[in-house]
């Protein structure tokens, strides 16, 4: 009995198995069938599809590719229509076309053949192929796709490779990826993935995003320099069509470049030209070409950025710091007015110059002088020290608005106190020209870019620059090395990474974690469900939702040589730059012509009080290494005459 | 240069007509350029793609233009006339082609902007007075309108980018405060119709036009006359080249000139007529 249901079990299995086989291999000639049947449309579904692999193209460019395709279509149906006047022929015409297809394929006229059956099989095989590449990414993101169990790794690193490879090809194509849009964007390059960003072939940060707080973190060598130059130039081109429309004002780029040395001045002759290409008619290079004055600043800012020059310390060393304040402020408050060049302060920090130019009604400055009459003199020593290590830059002639992009290297790795000094003198004069041109028609859109600024910020942190910027309306763009190159704590670097309102570009880094968790976490499911059919799921198993980070730390840490991800509220799209190739040097540098005297000196010259000492220089005026700069302009000389190469080219002239 | 006809080739190669013409069978045979009579007078040569990319051009491959044929011979006469010049080549002076500059531009050419013929750059250390100048070459056949002329004219000496640079031309387009032009001065190779239009544009300008040039197409600029047609000279022209240097023979060339030729044109290289040519 026993042996007998054991036999009818293994038939009823070996009948269910046998069923099953059957019904599957139906379903699959079924298919097999209808995939014949479409040929056309199967064969455009799958080569969008293969395409789509290739390149790394997410579905959507392929569904934007058949909508692109509805127009033949529509235009088609049209022509059907005007031809046969029958709406039921219109209807019937893609069958037709389908019977007209295998017809001529039969007579063997192929290209005739596809001809006929094109405008209704492209659309819908690009749709097809559409959906199909989306569901081979969506199950291999579920994990429930491919051959093996790590085959949605390797797939990513695929589709890594080909999407990076498409976006090379992009961007080495010329004329694909111009540096700005009609709609004021600025372009970045070629996107190679985004992640909750939308998925576009250009890499475009709108305007104002620029005009925003900005952090670029990438070690040396990674592109960094190549997509600061990118976004500079962009930014200058932008502003000066917004200006010459009407919509903006007059743009102006200050870049702190706080590390020096030669590579430094190679940067600044790159980006002279690629901001002269981006429209901009003058570059100053502080402080090798030009140079500023510090004595352009207003008397009680001068004080405030003449005492933050000197170190000076805490305790004991807060009395010498309120002497030497009080002795700075009645040097540059003198009844005669403020100082209008280092030897002329140098010569105020005297106790005989002092007494005479408060001599007359000043009583209590007067007993000021006498009291710190001790200290006068190690005041003036500090100074003439600092100011001779400062050397001319500061003393020049010239200010921010006299060009359009001013490129500062600060000497931070051979001499890091005087870059200290400097930092903070050229911010206090940026804050004070934009609080100076705070009116609606003389006011510049200013970009302050500080690369490496943690190395000469100790008298200026960061989040300060930052805060004063905001509100002075400037836009600051902070690059380092790393995450611990952007300030000198944790808290200050959050602060930073929390003001950069127009979001944070990352290049290959050691430790991008910190950086990479500010772009948060997105929705991932995994699932054990099976995949049955096409598309059926088994209902066995379990989904599991989890957290993944936005931004894939490892995927900095490998990023290529021009990559650079840029994360912006919570999304992040990966770039590859496109380099912005400066034109050739061959065209006349800016026509410099010999800048007028200080227009302070003249204040000071003329405005003096009588009875007023006039000060002793106490020493010669040491030359100026560099000229003040003044922006290009036509210039009003005569051409030189270029008759004898065109007599000795073209002959000369009849009557000449 | 779109292409080039077989005199000037030759003046270019500093050989003989015949020699050049087999050279330019060597390039055909090798795919490197295509050569036929498209007009009055040789033949003309052009690279093809293989060519271009054999030479590192980044252009599109393309016959020259039929209706253009003239012009294009005047500007590569212009240009071997200007290179020939011993003053160029002490000053080290560049030429950059109109298809060079069309190139940078990567066809973003807008329908009302202008690009002159060519530029020829000075470098910054030239021993020339001129040294570090950007000279903008425009060579005129036929009248324009004087209003057209002019707008040409100020557009040219208004530009201050570089052709296919981003931004270029913002100081053009209204800028108050334009930047240094980018054409210090504009040179004009105008034949004798059209010089009476480019100068009264000149005069139109008023002070800026003291940075144009107006000079004659150099001799051999024009096309050879249709067969049939006495090769009369154009109007105002003189009938022999100036300067009384028609006996120099040409660079590379012996004194007697190739068959059908009269005798060499001034530095032959620069002027050397096709047949028929010789009495412009």
């Amino acid at each position: 009995m026993s042996k007998r249901r054991g036999v009818s079990g293994i038939r009823l299995l070996a009948a269910r198995a046998a069923i099953r086989a059957t019904v599957r291999l139906l379903l699959a000639a079924a298919a097999a069938a209808l995939i014949i049947a479409a040929a056309p449309v199967s064969v455009v579904a799958v080569s969008g599809s293969a395409f789509a692999w290739l390149t790394g193209w997410p579905p959507g460019r392929l569904y934007r590719a058949a909508l692109c395709c509805v127009p033949m279509l529509a235009v088609w149906l049209a022509v059907t229509a005007i031809a046969t006047r029958s709406a039921s022929q219109v209807a019937a015409a893609p069958y037709l076309a389908w019977l007209a297809m295998w017809h001529r394929g039969a007579a063997g006229s192929y290209p005739a053949a596809a001809a006929v059956i094109a405008p209704p099989a492209i659309p819908a095989g690009l749709a097809a192929g559409g959906l199909a590449w989306s569901y081979r990414i969506r199950s291999m993101e579920a994990g429930s796709g491919g051959l093996s169990p790590d085959a949605a790794v390797s797939f990513d690193l695929r589709q890594w490779r080909h999407q990076a490879r498409s976006a090379r090809a992009r961007i080495s194509a010329p004329g694909a990826v111009p540096l700005t849009t009609r709609s004021e964007g600025i372009v970045a390059g070629a996107v190679i993935r985004a992640v909750r960003h939308p998925a576009r072939p250009i890499a475009t940060i709108p305007y104002a995003r620029v005009r925003s707080h900005q952090v670029v973190v990438g070690t040396t060598g990674t592109g960094k320099t190549t997509l600061l130059l990118r976004l500079w130039a962009g930014f200058m081109a932008t502003a000066l069509l917004r200006h010459a429309a009407g919509r903006g004002k007059a743009p102006l780029l200050v870049v702190l470049d706080c590390k020096g040395g030669a590579d430094a001045r190679r940067i600044a002759d790159r980006a002279r030209r690629v901001l002269r290409l981006a429209g901009a008619r003058s570059t100053a290079i502080w402080p090798d070409e030009a140079s500023l004055s510090v004595w352009a600043l207003p008397p009680e800012q001068l004080t405030t950025t003449l005492v933050d020059l000197i170190e000076h310390g805490t305790g004991a060393a807060a009395y010498y710091a309120d002497v030497m304040e009080a002795v700075v402020e009645l040097a540059v408050s003198a009844p005669c007015g403020p100082p209008a060049s280092s030897a002329d302060f140098l010569a105020r920090l005297d106790t005989g110059w002092l007494s005479l130019a408060y001599s007359s009604g000043h009583e209590a400055e007067l007993a000021l002088v006498r009291s710190a009459a001790r200290q006068v003199g190690d005041i003036g020593l500090r100074f003439r020290t600092l100011l001779r290590r400062l050397g001319g830059g500061l003393d020049g002639a010239g200010g921010f608005g006299d060009a359009d992009a001013w490129y500062c290297i600060l000497e931070g790795t051979a001499e890091i106190s005087v870059a200290q000094a400097q930092a903070r003198a050229l911010v206090d004069l940026l804050a004070s020209y934009a609080a100076g041109r705070a009116g609606p028609l003389e006011g510049r859109e200013i970009l302050l870019a500080v690369d490496e600024f943690s190395a000469v910020s100790r008298r200026l942190p960061v989040w300060q620059l930052y805060e004063r910027a905001r509100s002075l309306g400037l836009a600051v763009q902070v690059s380092a090395q790393s995450w611990q190159g952007l300030a000198a704590d944790d808290d200050e670097r959050y602060r930073i990474a929390a003001a950069a309102d127009g979001g944070i570009w990352l290049l290959r880094t050691p430790s991008p974690e910190a950086v990479a968790a500010l772009a948060g976490t997105r929705k991932v499911t995994d699932t054990t469900r099976r995949l049955i059919g096409v598309p059926v799921w088994s209902h066995r198993g379990t989904s599991r939702i989890r957290l993944a980070p936005v931004v894939d730390p490892d995927l900095i840490r490998a990023l290529d040589v021009g990559q650079a991800a840029y994360i912006y509220r919570g999304g992040v799209t990966y770039v590859q730059v496109k380099r912005l190739v400066a034109g050739p040097a061959a065209l006349p540098a800016p026509h410099r012509p010999p800048a007028p005297a200080p227009a302070l000196a003249q204040v000071g010259a003329t405005e003096r009080t009588p009875g007023c000492a006039e000060p002793t220089d106490p020493a010669p005026r040491p030359p100026r290494p560099t000229r003040p700069y003044r922006a290009a302009a036509t210039s009003p000389e005569p051409l030189p005459d270029v008759g004898a190469l065109l007599d000795d080219a073209f002959g000369s002239e009849p009557g000449s | 240069m779109y292409g080039v006809q077989l005199d000037h080739l030759a003046a270019v190669l500093g050989v003989s007509e015949s020699r050049a013409r087999g050279i330019a069978a060597g390039w055909r045979s090798q795919r490197y350029a295509e050569s036929a009579r498209l007009g009055p007078g040789g033949p003309w040569t052009w690279l093809t793609r293989s060519g271009l990319t054999a030479c590192g051009l980044p252009y599109a491959p393309a016959a020259p233009a039929l209706g253009r044929l003239a012009h294009i011979r005047a500007v590569a006469a212009v240009r071997l006339a200007l290179e020939s010049a011993s003053r160029y080549a002490t000053a080290g002076g560049y030429w950059r082609s109109e298809r060079r500059l069309r190139a940078r531009m990567g066809g973003r050419v807008g329908l009302r902007e202008h690009i002159p013929d060519g530029e020829v750059h000075w470098p910054d250390d030239a021993p020339a007075p001129w040294a570090g100048e950007c000279w903008a070459i425009e060579v005129e056949l036929t009248p324009k309108t004087a209003r057209r002329t002019l707008a040409i004219m100020r557009e040219l000496l208004t530009r201050t980018g570089d052709y296919g640079g981003p931004a270029a031309g913002t100081a053009a387009a209204g800028n108050q405060s334009p930047g240094p032009p980018r054409h210090a001065r504009v040179l004009y190779l105008c034949a004798p119709a059209a010089r009476p239009t480019v100068a009264r544009a000149r005069e139109a300008l008023g002070a800026p036009g003291a940075r144009i040039e107006i000079r004659q197409l150099p001799p051999g600029a024009a096309m050879a006359p249709p067969r049939g047609q006495a090769a009369a000279p154009p109007r105002g022209q003189a009938a022999a080249p100036p300067r009384g240097q028609a006996a120099a023979p040409p660079r590379g060339q012996a004194a007697a000139p190739p068959r059908g030729q009269a005798a060499a044109p001034p530095r032959g290289p620069a002027a050397a007529p096709a047949r028929g040519q010789a009495a412009q």
